[in-house]
């Protein structure tokens, strides 16, 4: 079975909050139900539309393979079943950084970034949630509106 | 006949050191007798006429042919050789009386001033003469130590009576040119007086100073009597007659050909043979008249004058003594920038070259240059035979000098040379053997030099490898502009190709594009992607590029010529289609394939960057991790060249310059592909405002408007605030020029905002491939303020700009401000004052480009022959040390990678470590692991000064590694862990995600400290670095760019420095008066406000007009006198503490008044009186007048050179800037803090402080204007300049004076300036050249003594030793 590094339902709060920079790119912002997570997320739009206040299951998965046999690093799609079936909106990339935040308050947050080829996502929230991931890793984003 | 086979080296040979006794070691020059030059001649010359009748050389003619051959068809019949042959051989002139050598008539003057003109010997007596006999031989003189000395002998030998023979000397005098007089009129001879009242009642007025001229003959007789020892004592070489002319030598007829005329019975002849034949004609007549004995002032006199008047202009045609002469004598032969020295001998005409147009080619590689076939077929490279390639020579003998891969010549081994348009080419090939020479066409691959002028730099001219390409220009890839400084509006360039494999090699290492990417001026990267390659970049980054699967493939198939694998990386986006991001196009860019081992790690800010780093919501911030693009809108900054920390130079460092080249070639290949398709074009609606911005622009142009009618409207009541140091005019001046500038940096901010992001000006702008908000905002919004000289635009008319506007109006418009856009069109008015800003800039470029290039070539000769030594020391060509270590810590600048010459970038450096070498599963060290590992690492020898490695670096990385620790531990405590000891991570999720976060591991650490230590050492300056010329390259060549910007606030406004290239040229020059010298003075106690006005206003000069009520005359019973009346409440206001007393004091101190304590009185503590000096009653009134008139400039307090001092404030210290000199008074003044206080006067400092605080006060200097146009230039060349300048202890500017004390070399300062004046002065004091600097070199045709050349290779010919097992026996 998968395991999945992080798996949350979010609600979307903002769009843009920096206003609307590119045409097919927008920047999203959401906060999740269980784990009081923020994130910010560049979706394609295009292909993906979201709404202010719309609520999605978000999942992020080392690897796509149904056994859990751990993502190769080469690409190659076939017609087997995978994890991203269940799911609206699948994006891959990278860990880049894990960073403290100490800014607010005494409690500290972790910040995690990952890249999907240029498309940022940045995860903060408590340090207990960020343990399972490790610095350069492959991820797998998935969404699936609720 | 043996001369016949000696012949001529030619230059066209490759240079083969010729081993053993044949080289040149040194050059002495000196004077030749009359008889040495008749040994030497080979003919005596004295027939006027040059050729007979059938146009045959006369016999003892100018033109007689043992001289060598006149033209062509002549020929030698010294040697038998012909025109190309025979070198030449000398003539003979015997003069019939002797003249002057218009060179050495200064030095005639001066033995004769220093010797009695009766006995020969020199005016000293016999203890002085041996004194100075003895320090005149001593073996440390140098020359300019013997030339001070003479100087002191001459002012010593100023006696009347002559010690040896006490005949009684005049003075010696120049009178008239050419004409020298012995005046006795100042003479102690009683004797003249009464001659002269004996003669005083004849009617005829007689002359009866005796003999007052000396004559050449006089001279020369006195000359000959000189004894040897009186010849040293003056610094003379070789015997003093022979500074006389009595023989002059004819010189070859090669060097002054003539030219028959065809057809005619006439030829033109060199202007030399010209002055020769006057000198002949002149000479024989002469001797004809003292053959017959005539009376001495007849003829002969005038003939004699004649003789020496064409004898000079044979010399120096353009000597004053010559009137009028057309003709081009030996000294203007030698000089200026076409003469011998620098025309021919400093740089020389060479074969092999090509010069075209040029265009650019993408699809080049960098190191590449596209040469037209046309080309190919003329230059060619000589090939030898050898097995391995004679089919392929054999196939180029056959193709012939007329199909492209051809070969044009054989040579073979006996030296006959075949040309193969006229022999049967398959013969020719089959005959082909080992050994041969074939001069091939150029082929692909061949190395070439490619050049463009001005070269201001060693990049200017480097190696390529050449493509044959159809068509006529040459071509090479955009990314080579910026070191050429080309483009492509008709640019021309140049090529040479080398024509040895030594010549070749040494091309392709040192020249060679991929090892020329960095500038040694501060290592900065210059070849580097430009314009379109940085648009491309910029557009495909964007975020929102998608591509699918058929275009990302097909865009990954435009990075290469089909011959390498790439990887297609997995998509960005899997749902709900698959996608690839045009980042992801980059990454596959910068590595291809997973064999390409490359990663790349940095970080950039791009322009365009806003805020959160890669968070940036403009995807400013550019991140590359292990080679792939995480973020960030890849433009200038990234790809560009002058930027450290740019992708190139991080592959450069990181890997080497291949990894570098490779990544422009696709870049561009990719580049040219891509928006070739895409497009990108420029049309009139770019530069259409919209309403939105025509708004704007109108609210901020009628707002800025009016905020310029207020300041105008409180400037004309009299209630503008006024800036310190400045008047109201002034004042409002700077504040109107604010508020305009404003206006027009506001219409561009809305200009950025409101443009559509497709607007390709926008676009061309935000990835910094060409212009700037500047420019679009001048196109779209508004033109904005034009200036003349910094200022706005001046009035031409009586106080008013143009006659279209009211008189002394101050209003923007009509002081040239431009409200229009280029879009909108120009008002005639504001065209006008466009046309004058446009003119200052266009005038600008032309001045300064002389000027620069002069500055440019002073630099290069003061510092052409320093090198590094293999014991890291710099010195000059003879040997003398100018730096211990250079730059004081042995470092190149081309290599370094951090910012202002540091040598490592050491955050990019642990960035790459980290990402590169994953801690994965081995454990974190703790913080006080990380210490004592890097301590340990530290204490080792190759980090030790004795290792070789600065104390600074060592710092630098401590440093470093000590804020790592710090941010390890803030991390560990923010999550709450324990800040030293660590915990098991598999208990504790925390110690996971801090380890993640800034967690170093050993191996990390270790692989990071070894690197630094490992490159920090690869950085040294290699031994044979030309320093010098490089230094003067970095800085001369910024001077080319340095802009108009003239003048610069020094921190306070008001207050002007000199800037630019005119401050450059007087920190070079050590200019005695500087235009803005500057005093930066220190406070002991600097938040004081009131102790900084008490100190300024005893340093500022304060004349009695300034602190006076009233100056006036009073005239009443009595007395008249002046009254001075002091507002005391004005020297209160501002603390300056003048009494009455005190002005009295400087009063009577004043120079031109001439007053005593009497004449002035104090009444009062605020009252004088003034009594004119006793003087007769009718001239008392205008003696008053005149003391009146210049009371008011009396200086009463102050230092009297401190013009104006200005209380300047930063952050509650206050300083003070002195506009003025006399840097030690400032010093010394009560309350300022003398240790901290500078003068930017370099000359002032050294009287004051002494020649080191001199160097620093360069370097400063230097340094400062350069940062202020934004020009980064490694200190280290700076450092060299002023060392130079300053190493022999007093400040040698680098101008003809300074040089000349700084160098021994005749030859360099004759091919720098004055040449005929250091020649004729080397050979009368016979200086010896040593042949061993840059300039005297390359005349003599042998490479120079530094960088490849400083070492030589020695081969042991003799056989080596045999090695014996057992020892010799005993006996044999």
């Amino acid at each position: 079975m998968v395991q999945l590094l992080f798996e949350d339902i979010f609600i979307l709060q903002r769009i843009d909050p920096d206003g609307k920079k590119f045409d097919k790119v927008s920047r999203i912002e959401a906060r999740s139900e269980q784990f009081d997570m923020y994130m910010q997320l560049d979706i394609n739009t295009e292909i993906y539309p979201m709404r202010v206040g719309e609520k999605f299951t978000m999942v992020l998965a080392p690897t796509l393979n149904l056994d859990g046999t751990p993502d190769t690093g080469f690409y190659l799609p076939t017609n087997r079943k995978t994890l991203a079936d269940k799911f609206e909106y699948v994006m891959h990339g990278k860990l880049y950084k894990i960073s403290e935040d100490s800014s607010s308050g005494q409690t500290a947050k972790v910040e995690i970034y990952a890249s999907f080829g240029g498309l940022l996502m940045m995860l903060k929230g408590d340090p207990s949630n960020a343990s399972n991931f490790e610095l350069d890793q492959r991820l797998f984003l998935l969404i699936r509106k609720v | 006949m043996a001369r016949l086979e000696e012949k001529l080296r030619c230059t066209k040979e490759p240079y083969a050191e010729e081993a053993g006794s044949r080289r040149i070691k040194s050059i002495l020059f000196s004077t030749l007798s009359g008889e040495e030059i008749q040994k030497s001649a080979e003919v005596q010359v004295w027939k006027s006429n040059i050729y007979d009748v059938t146009m045959k050389p006369v016999e003892n003619g100018l033109l007689d042919q043992r001289m060598g051959a006149a033209n062509k068809a002549g020929h030698c019949t010294t040697c038998h050789g012909g025109f190309t042959d025979c070198p030449g051989h000398f003539g003979y002139v015997k003069l019939a009386l002797p003249v002057y050598n218009i060179g050495f008539f200064a030095n005639d003057l001066d033995i004769l001033k220093c010797i009695c003109k009766n006995c020969s010997r020199i005016l000293l007596a016999d203890k002085a003469r041996r004194e100075f006999l003895r320090k005149m031989r001593s073996p440390r003189a140098d020359a300019t130590y013997k030339k001070n000395l003479v100087k002191i002998i001459r002012d010593k030998c100023k006696v009347a009576c002559c010690p040896w023979c006490g005949y009684i000397n005049g003075t010696v005098k120049k009178k008239a040119p050419l004409s020298i007089i012995h005046d006795f009129s100042k003479g102690l001879d009683t004797n003249v007086d009464e001659v002269r009242k004996a003669l005083s009642h004849k009617r005829d007025k007689f002359s009866c100073t005796p003999l007052p001229a000396i004559d050449p003959l006089k001279i020369l007789l006195l000359f000959k009597r000189m004894p040897d020892e009186d010849c040293e004592l003056l610094n003379l070489y070789s015997r003093p007659e022979n500074l006389m002319v009595t023989t002059l030598a004819v010189p070859p007829v090669t060097i002054r050909p003539s030219s028959l005329v065809s057809f005619s019975n006439s030829s033109n002849e060199d202007s030399i043979t010209g002055i020769l034949r006057e000198i002949i004609n002149t000479n024989s007549k002469l001797r004809e008249h003292l053959e017959a004995g005539d009376p001495p002032y007849k003829c002969i006199d005038t003939l004699w004058a004649h003789l020496q008047i064409k004898v000079v202009e044979y010399i120096n045609s353009e000597s004053p003594s010559v009137p009028e002469s057309t003709n081009r004598g030996l000294v203007q032969r030698l000089k200026g920038k076409q003469g011998r020295f620098r025309g021919n001998l400093s740089g020389k005409r060479v074969e092999y070259t090509g010069r075209t147009v040029i265009s650019p080619d993408p699809n080049l590689k960098i190191t590449e240059v596209a040469i037209p076939v046309l080309m190919a077929k003329v230059l060619t490279y000589p090939e030898r035979v050898s097995n391995h390639n004679i089919e392929k020579l054999r196939e180029r003998v056959r193709n012939g000098p007329t199909k492209h891969p051809g070969a044009n010549f054989i040579t073979l081994p006996d030296g006959t040379k075949l040309h193969l348009k006229y022999v049967d080419r398959k013969i020719a090939a089959c005959e082909l053997r080992p050994g041969y020479v074939v001069e091939r066409h150029l082929e692909d691959g061949d190395i070439v030099l490619f050049n463009r002028q001005p070269s201001l730099h060693r990049m200017s001219i480097m190696s390529h490898r050449a493509r044959i390409r159809p068509w006529r220009t040459l071509r090479f890839n955009e990314s080579v502009c910026n070191p050429y400084n080309a483009d492509f509006d008709g640019d021309e360039m140049n090529m040479h190709v080398p024509q040895t494999e030594e010549a070749r090699t040494e091309a392709l290492m040192l020249m060679g594009v991929q090892n020329n990417l960095c500038t040694p001026k501060n290592g900065d990267i210059l070849v580097a992607s430009t314009q379109d390659f940085l648009t491309t970049s910029f557009l495909i980054t964007r975020k929102d590029t998608f591509y699918d699967r058929p275009t990302f493939s097909l865009l990954c198939s435009y990075l290469g010529d089909a011959m390498e694998a790439i990887d297609l990386p997995t998509p960005a986006l899997i749902k709900p289609i698959e996608l690839w991001t045009g980042k992801q196009v980059f990454s596959v860019l910068v590595r291809p394939n997973a064999q390409t081992r490359v990663f790349l790690n940095l970080t950039v800010k791009e322009k365009i960057y806003k805020k959160n780093e890669t968070m940036c919501p403009a995807d400013g911030w550019v991140y590359f991790r292990n080679s792939e693009l995480i973020s960030g809108q890849l433009g200038k900054a990234t790809l560009g060249n002058g930027n450290k920390a740019g992708l190139y130079s991080v592959l450069l460092r990181d890997y080497n310059a291949h990894a570098a080249a490779s990544c422009m070639n696709r870049l561009a290949k990719f580049s040219a592909r891509w928006i070739g398709n895409h497009g990108f074009s420029i049309g009139i609606d770019d530069i259409q405002p919209g309403e939105r911005l025509n708004e704007q622009k109108s609210s901020k142009i009628n707002e800025g408007y009016k905020k310029c009618d207020e300041l105008i409207t409180s400037y004309s009541e009299g209630q503008l605030t006024l800036q310190p140091g400045s008047d109201a005019a002034e004042t409002l001046e700077q504040q109107i020029t604010n508020v305009l500038n404003k206006i027009r940096e506001g219409a561009g901010d809305v200009c950025m905002a409101e443009l559509h992001w497709r607007n390709s000006p926008l676009i061309m702008s935000q990835c910094g491939s060409k212009g700037s908000p500047i420019n679009i905002s001048q196109m779209v919004a508004c033109v904005g303020q034009q200036s003349v000289g910094g200022k706005r635009a001046p009035n031409g008319f009586i106080d008013r700009t143009l006659p279209h506007f009211p008189v002394n109006s101050k209003t923007p418009a009509a002081k040239g401000f431009v409200a229009n856009s280029f879009y909108t069109g120009l008002t005639p008015t504001e065209f006008f004052f466009h046309t004058m800003g446009g003119r200052e800039g266009l005038v600008d470029t032309a001045v300064k480009t002389a000027e620069t290039g002069y500055m440019s070539r002073r630099l290069m000769k003061g510092l052409e022959d320093l090198a590094v030594y293999y014991d890291q020391t710099v010195r000059n060509a003879s040997g003398g040390i100018v730096q211990f270590i250079y730059g004081d810590d042995g470092m190149d600048p081309a290599k370094m990678e951090g910012k202002d010459g540091v040598p490592l970038n050491l955050d990019q450096l642990f960035m790459k470590v980290m990402a590169t070498c994953p801690h994965q599963d081995q454990g974190v060290l703790s913080p006080s692991e990380i210490l004592k590992m890097t301590e340990e690492r530290l204490s080792r020898l190759d980090t030790s000064p004795e290792g070789g490695c600065s104390g600074g670096f060592v710092k630098l990385l401590r440093d470093f590694v000590n804020k790592r620790v710090t941010l390890w531990k803030n991390t560990r405590r923010s999550l709450n862990l324990d800040e030293e000891c660590l915990e098991n991570k598999a208990s504790c999720p925390e110690e996971r995600v801090a380890a993640n976060i800034s967690g170093i591991s050993a191996k990390q650490l270790q692989v990071f400290l070894e690197t630094c230590t490992s490159r920090y050492q690869l950085k040294k300056v290699e031994g044979g670095a030309a320093v010098g010329a490089i230094g003067a390259q970095s800085i001369g060549e910024p001077g080319t760019q340095m802009t108009l910007k003239t003048f610069h606030f020094a921190g306070v406004a008001s207050m002007n420095v000199t800037l630019g290239v005119p401050r450059i040229k007087e920190i070079i020059n050590a200019a005695k008066n500087i235009s803005t010298p500057i005093i930066t003075a220190t406070l002991l106690s600097d938040r004081d406000l009131l102790l900084a006005r008490i100190v300024k206003s005893s340093i500022e000069k304060t004349v009695l007009g300034e602190v006076a009520n009233r100056i006036r005359v009073v005239v009443k019973s009595g007395q008249p006198y002046v009254s001075v009346l002091l507002d005391m409440e004005r020297i209160d206001s501002l603390h300056m503490k003048i009494s009455a007393d005190a002005v009295q004091q400087s009063i009577l101190k004043h120079p031109k008044i001439k007053l005593k304590a009497e004449h002035v009185r104090v009444i009062r503590n605020d009252k004088l009186k003034i009594y004119a000096p006793e003087v007769d009653r009718s001239k008392l009134q205008y003696e008053l007048h005149t003391i009146k008139c210049m009371l008011p400039k009396v200086i009463v307090k102050g230092i009297p050179t401190a013009e104006r001092v200005v209380i300047s404030e930063e952050k509650g210290v206050y300083k003070l800037a002195v506009e003025g000199t006399n840097l030690l008074a400032v010093m010394g003044t009560p309350g300022i803090d003398g240790c901290k206080t500078k003068s930017n006067h370099v000359m002032e400092v050294q009287r004051t402080l002494g020649i080191e605080a001199a160097r620093q006060c360069i370097i400063n200097e230097i340094l400062y204007t350069m940062n202020s146009h934004g020009m980064s230039i490694d200190i280290r060349h700076m450092m060299l300049l002023a060392d130079l300048m300053t190493y022999k202890g007093e400040i040698l500017g680098i101008t003809r004076f300074g040089i000349t004390k700084m160098k021994d070399s005749v030859l360099m300062l004759a091919s720098f300036e004055k040449t005929a004046e250091h020649l004729f002065n080397a050979s009368y004091s016979g200086r010896e050249d040593q042949i061993e600097g840059v300039s005297e070199c390359i005349i003599m045709g042998i490479p120079m003594l530094l960088g490849t050349g400083m070492l030589k290779v020695r081969q042991r010919l003799d056989s080596i030793p045999e090695f014996k097992y057992q020892p010799d026996p005993i006996i044999s």
